[in-house]
């Protein structure tokens, strides 16, 4: 079973997130609020893959990625964001993402995307 | 000209429609608003910055929005509620963020979304701009974009 560290400072969005890996057999989730309380709750470890918005008070999601791996190289992190154009793709790319969703997207999308690195239904 | 810029936001609400919600969109004839009076009592805005500047509204009713609110969240919200208006934020952002990917000549970026509830309210847009109304029927009710954005 995967357990999912889940970044967007909308409630919103994240409950639409959720409800999509739940539909993927994923119910192990952690929520984060911001891009600080992701980086405290990825650091105590235990994930297998991390989910994350771009644009997000306090860290951004490329300052989350990057934090992450400072000390992480392996865990997958797929950014899912608005942000579409090809240079903020290659940003991300850069700072260390491993696959990349744009909004609006399927619950299949998500599965594409997430299946490449974790177990999903 | 004016072509140029409602394209990214026809596709874009046709694309958060079917992805997001499941539903198709029926676009109708795109108008040049005359005055600022409120479309539907449910409005979502969002302001554009970059080369060009700009707004984009999406106005709803309530029973719209609250069946959007549904679709997202799972849950039927009961009235106008915080979820309601975050749901309908979030779609906003959905909207002006894909279209705003489709205009990557004018580096845009987005604002945070605000929401307005009433039939009184009445979304100014940047002077000069020429906001453009697109109207569009679905299953879950009528909507509207409307984009004004001066380069």
């Amino acid at each position: 079973m995967s357990r999912i560290l889940l970044a967007d400072d909308s409630g919103t969005m994240r409950t639409i997130i959720r409800r999509s890996l739940e539909a993927l057999g994923v119910t192990d989730i952690v929520e984060a609020a911001d891009g600080n309380q992701a980086t405290q709750l990825f650091a105590a470890g235990g994930f297998d893959a991390v989910i994350t918005d771009w644009n997000m008070p306090g860290k951004t999601g490329i300052e989350v990625v990057r934090t992450i791996r400072q000390t992480d190289k392996t865990t997958p992190i797929v950014m899912i964001t608005t942000e579409a154009e090809k240079t903020r793709v290659l940003e991300a790319i850069q700072a260390g993402v491993n696959d990349y969703l744009v909004k609006p997207f399927t619950t299949d999308n998500l599965r594409e995307k997430l299946g490449r690195f974790t177990p999903v239904a | 000209m004016i072509a140029d810029y409602i394209n990214p936001f026809l596709l874009s609400t046709a694309s958060v429609f079917e992805q997001m919600l499941n539903t198709q969109v029926e676009r109708g004839q795109p108008y040049i608003r005359k005055a600022f009076e409120p479309q539907f009592e449910v409005t979502g805005i969002i302001g554009l910055t970059g080369k060009a500047t700009g707004t984009v509204a999406f106005s709803l009713s309530r029973e719209t929005a609250m069946k959007i609110t549904e679709i997202l969240l799972g849950e039927r919200p009961n009235e106008m509620n915080p979820h309601v208006v975050d749901a309908i934020g979030e779609v906003t952002n959905m909207i002006a963020g894909a279209a705003k990917a489709r205009l990557a000549e004018l580096e845009l970026s987005l604002g945070l979304p605000t929401v307005l509830i009433g039939s009184s309210a009445c979304v100014a847009f940047p002077s000069r701009a020429t906001p453009i109304s697109i109207p569009f029927d679905s299953a879950l009710g009528k909507l509207v974009v409307e984009v004004g954005i001066v380069q």
